[in-house]
């Protein structure tokens, strides 16, 4: 299977590359630092929360807000990891060269998506392997953990899907950074002017990629929000196919 | 139907940048032969090759590959057709070995299979001392010799070598010329772009010469063992003075 071919490519040249191994390395000491303050502010709070009924517990007070920060983090991550994917190959050359070995636009775009996705997927298991070590020894709530860690993965996907758009589009990588940067900051925000004109609901925030996670992260998983999900990845890996194709018709 | 070779190419054009870049281009190839294409600068060798190679689609025109519409069945690319490019693009940040990996299981060969055609083309390139190298540290003549290995690791029926010879010293382009006679004895066919003439007086059954995105020659070679055919008639058209 070719896309799988592509997708082994992907994850050696990620593999020997220093700017995941970097990436990596500094988020996850971050994540730890955040993870280790939040998780002493609970411990000196549980005198307080002892006598709380319902009082939020170590999901909620350090589990949640830990994949939250990884979140805000996964805004810069995620469009570096992506830029040079196709970008890069594009300058280099090697596009046309994986073009001319037959394979089909779905198929290089596929690949390289799931070698992002790999990436990621092994960067959401070292944060989450915090909370889970700590949590297993005290009361924490699975079920949110769960909502909330499926929310994280789906909202890094849709990031890693709206970075190979950005770098299918142009031949420099900086630009495809900083283009899947504007477009996931504008995702994630295109409901502030509405909601300080004071209105609430509607398409704009239907299309606000908060609204879809802020339900996950508080254990809530909908259809409606998880179909969000899978349009917007399936729309940006689109038009990176599209793109892709029209570079051997008009190169 | 201009023929039933191997490699049919009929009638094709393509715009770039807004000018015609090749223009109602046909010719055929056969398995075993060596088709040298020569033309100036900026006269459509490149456009022609990325075409035959699948990286590009032609305007209008049909190239057929084994009977079968190239546009068509794009899949041929990935059994039938080597491509060298010019420059060789290489992944700096990948072994000699990873390569021929990498080109053979993306052709569809099976980890074993793509293992043997690596092992097979480190031997008779002798990359072996570069093996564990990456292509980021090589010179330019041994990336030359890698794309080289890289566009045969999967023995295709079609080899298009764009400027092959580039940064490569003698012997190596002695070992490449015996390289494509080999490969044309055993039944491939082969396009060699290049600005040398004395590269196409050796290796090549017939020349082809492109001018300003046109065929403007397609001839056997035969009976022109010191070049000084071919020498006339490219001057002449690259000069506007062809007879």
């Amino acid at each position: 299977m070719t896309v799988l071919a592509v997708t082994r490519l992907e994850l050696r040249r990620l593999a020997v590359r220093p700017l995941a191994w970097a990436l990596a390395a500094l988020t996850i000491a971050w994540l730890a630092w955040t993870f280790i303050l939040g998780l002493g502010q609970f411990v000196a709070q549980q005198v307080k929360y002892a006598a709380v009924a319902d009082a939020p517990g170590f999901t909620d007070l350090v589990a949640i807000p830990l994949l939250a920060e990884l979140a805000k983090l996964a805004f810069l991550v995620v469009p570096l990891m992506t830029m040079t994917q196709l970008a890069g190959e594009r300058r280099n050359g090697t596009l046309a060269l994986l073009a001319s070995t037959g394979l089909p636009p779905w198929r290089i775009v596929l690949g390289k998506y799931l070698a992002v996705l790999v990436w990621l997927a092994l960067w959401l298991m070292a944060t989450l392997a915090m909370p889970l070590v700590v949590g297993l020894e005290s009361t924490a709530d699975w079920g949110k953990l769960a909502s909330a860690t499926l929310g994280t993965a789906l909202m890094l996907a849709t990031l890693a899907a709206i970075g190979i758009a950005c770098s299918a589009a142009t031949s420099f990588p900086a630009i495809a950074a900083a283009m899947a940067l504007i477009v996931t900051l504008a995702l994630w925000t295109i409901d502030r002017g509405a909601q300080a004109a004071g209105v609430n609901g509607g398409f704009l925030e239907w299309l606000t990629m908060a609204t879809h996670l802020q339900n996950l992260l508080r254990g809530l998983v909908t259809t409606a929000d998880l179909a969000w999900f899978a349009l917007a990845i399936a729309f940006a890996l689109t038009l990176a196919i599209r793109r892709l194709g029209a570079d051997r018709e008009r190169q | 139907m201009i023929g039933d070779g191997l490699l049919n190419v009929e009638g094709v054009s393509r715009r770039r940048a807004g000018r015609a870049a090749v223009a109602d281009v046909s010719f055929r190839l056969n398995g075993g032969e060596v088709l040298g294409l020569l033309g100036v600068n900026g006269a459509g060798k490149s456009t022609t090759l990325s075409m035959l190679a699948g990286a590009l689609r032609p305007d209008r025109g049909r190239i057929l590959l084994a009977g079968k519409d190239f546009v068509a069945h794009p899949g041929l690319a990935r059994t039938l057709v080597g491509w060298l490019p010019e420059s060789a693009p290489l992944w700096p940040e990948l072994s000699v070995d990873e390569h021929l990996l990498a080109f053979a299981r993306l052709r569809g060969a099976t980890r074993a299979a793509a293992r043997r055609a690596a092992d097979a083309m480190v031997a008779r390139l002798q990359l072996e001392p570069l093996r564990r190298r990456m292509a980021g540290v090589l010179s330019q003549g041994q990336r030359q010799r890698l794309g080289l290995a890289c566009a045969l690791v999967h023995d295709p029926a079609l080899i298009i070598l764009d400027e092959p010879a580039n940064a490569l010293d003698p012997v190596q382009v002695g070992e490449l010329r015996k390289l494509i006679r080999e490969r044309a004895a055993a039944g491939a066919a082969i396009i060699l772009s290049t600005h040398v003439l004395g590269e196409v007086v050796a290796v090549c059954d017939r020349v082809a010469i492109l001018h300003q995105g046109s065929l403007r020659h397609d001839a056997p070679l035969q009976g022109d063992e010191g070049g000084k055919a071919l020498e006339a008639t490219f001057f002449g058209i690259a000069t506007g003075n062809a007879a």
